[in-house]
C-alpha cells in the first residue's frame, strides 16, 4: 500500500474521518473522483500530480455534509476553495481533514482551518504561463477583434452548463439560468443568450472564483471561459485590493464597498 | 428614413427620475428618444437588466442614480458603483462597446444636469447608429425588431 493509502486507512481506524472524497483510476489511467466510506475500499486510492480535478465542488452537497467528518485530497486550487467557501460559511458543520502534496511529492494533512489557510498563502501561484498568454493576447486586441473572438467563441456554447456544474463556488440551490419568470436566459443555444449566460456566470463569480481553471478545463467545445473570471479577479484586486481564496476572513469584494473607490467614467 | 436612437434609462426613484421630473416642470427641451424606468435605488439595477434592454432593441443605455454620500438607502449607490466598474470592465474585456452605456450621477435639483446628459447621449448614439453589432448576433431578434417597425 502507498503512503497515502496507510494515511487513509489510519484515519478511517481512528474515526477522524467517516468519509473520504478522493481520486481513482479509471479507463486509460485517467483520474476519476470517488467516495469511500470504509477501509475496504481504500486500495483503489491514487493521488498524483495528474489529478486535476477540484474535488471541494463535492463538499457542499448534501450527501456529502451528511456524513459531517469528511476527509479530502486537495490539489493548490482544492485548498483555495476551501479557503474560499470556508471565508462564504459554506462548510459550517463538516469538520474537515484535508490532504495534499507539497512540491516534493510528499503527503500534507491538516488538522486546522488555520495551518491550510497559512499554507495557502505560503503558496499562492500565480497564473499559468498558458492562461498568461492568452490574456496578453486578448488584450493586445482592439475592441472589435475581441467581440468577434468571443461571439465566436460563444456561439459554440452548447449550454450543457458543465462550467457551473463543476464550479465549486457555484452552490446556489437555485440558479438565474432555471428561473423562467422572468426568463432571464433562454433555454435554447445561441450566440445572444450564451453571451449573456457567460456574462452573468463571470459577474456572481467576480470577486469569488478562485481561478482554478476547472470551467475552461471542463468545456466540452474549448471555450476558455475561465478568462472571464482571471480577468475579473484582477480588476477587483487591482481596483479594491481583494484577494479570493487567500483568508478565510475574505468577504465580498462586490458586497462591500469604499467611499473612495475610485472610477473614471461616471460623469 | 433617419435613424432615431432607441435610449433606456435606468435611474433611482429618489435622485436621478425627481431630477428628469424636474427637467420635465420646468418645460425644459430634451431629446425625446429616451424611456425612462425607475428604480428604487441603483443598488437594485441588476446588469442582467441592461443585457436585456440591449436584447430587446436598445440603441443606448444611461444608468443614473444619486451622488456618492446622497442615497437615500445610504450605501445603495457605492455597492451599485463597485459593480458597475468590474461590469463595465467585463463588458470591455469581451469587446461590447461600453460607449453605449453612460453612466452618472444626477440629483433631484440637477434637472438641466439631466437634460443635457440626454441630449448628450442620444447625439453620441446618434453617430454610432443603431446596434447591429449585438443584434446581428441572433436573426429572431432582428425579427422581432423589424416586425415592430412594420407594425408600428
Amino acid at each position: 500500500m502507498t503512503s497515502l493509502q496507510n494515511k487513509v486507512t489510519e484515519l478511517f481506524e481512528n474515526g477522524t474521518i467517516n468519509l473520504l472524497i478522493g481520486f481513482k483510476e479509471a479507463i486509460h489511467k485517467l483520474p476519476v473522483p470517488c467516495f469511500i466510506d470504509n477501509v475496504s475500499q481504500v486500495e483503489q486510492l491514487i493521488f498524483t500530480p495528474s489529478c486535476k480535478g477540484n474535488l471541494s465542488v463535492y463538499l457542499h452537497k448534501t450527501e456529502v455534509k451528511q456524513a459531517k467528518k469528511v476527509g479530502i485530497l486537495a490539489n493548490t486550487a482544492t485548498l483555495r476553495a476551501i479557503v474560499q467557501l470556508v471565508s462564504e460559511n459554506q462548510l459550517g458543520d463538516i469538520e474537515k481533514t484535508v490532504i495534499t502534496l507539497n512540491t516534493n511529492g510528499e503527503l500534507v494533512v491538516f488538522a486546522t482551518m488555520d495551518e491550510l489557510e497559512a499554507y495557502v498563502q505560503a503558496n499562492f501561484p500565480e497564473l499559468s504561463e498558458e492562461d498568461k498568454k492568452l490574456l496578453d493576447q486578448l488584450n493586445a486586441m482592439s475592441r472589435t477583434e475581441r467581440w468577434q473572438y468571443w461571439t465566436e467563441q460563444f456561439s459554440a456554447c452548447v449550454k450543457c452548463y458543465a462550467c457551473r456544474a463543476v464550479c465549486p463556488m457555484c452552490y446556489c440551490s437555485s440558479c438565474t439560468v432555471e428561473g423562467n419568470q422572468p426568463q432571464w436566459i433562454k433555454v435554447s443555444s445561441e450566440t445572444t443568450g450564451n453571451l449573456e449566460w457567460h456574462t452573468m456566470r463571470a459577474m456572481h463569480l467576480g470577486g469569488r472564483c478562485i481561478n482554478c481553471g476547472e470551467c475552461g478545463r471542463i468545456c466540452p467545445v474549448g471555450i476558455p471561459v475561465h478568462m472571464l473570471t482571471v480577468k475579473m479577479n484582477q480588476d477587483i484586486e487591482a481596483e479594491f485590493g481583494a484577494k479570493t481564496g487567500f483568508s478565510v476572513k475574505n468577504g465580498y469584494a462586490l458586497n462591500s464597498f469604499k467611499p473612495g473607490d475610485k472610477e473614471q467614467f461616471i460623469k | 428614413m433617419d435613424f432615431e436612437p432607441k435610449i433606456v434609462a435606468f435611474v433611482c426613484n429618489w435622485c436621478t427620475y425627481a431630477g428628469a421630473d424636474l427637467a420635465g416642470t420646468s418645460r425644459t427641451k430634451y431629446a425625446t428618444n429616451v424611456s425612462i424606468i425607475r428604480f428604487p435605488c441603483t443598488g437594485r439595477i441588476d446588469f442582467m437588466l441592461l443585457m436585456k434592454a440591449f436584447e430587446n432593441g436598445a440603441d443606448g443605455i444611461i444608468v443614473s442614480g444619486c451622488h456618492p454620500n446622497d442615497c437615500h438607502y445610504t450605501s445603495g449607490n457605492f455597492h451599485a458603483r463597485r459593480r458597475w466598474i468590474v461590469f463595465r470592465s467585463l463588458l470591455d474585456f469581451m469587446g461590447f462597446d461600453t460607449d453605449r452605456i453612460t453612466f452618472s450621477w444626477v440629483s433631484a435639483a440637477e434637472g438641466t444636469k439631466w437634460a443635457g446628459l440626454v441630449d448628450e447621449t442620444t447625439e453620441k448614439i446618434r453617430e454610432k447608429g443603431p446596434f447591429t453589432e449585438f443584434k446581428k448576433l441572433d436573426y429572431s431578434i432582428l425579427e422581432k425588431i423589424e416586425n415592430d417597425v412594420v407594425t408600428e
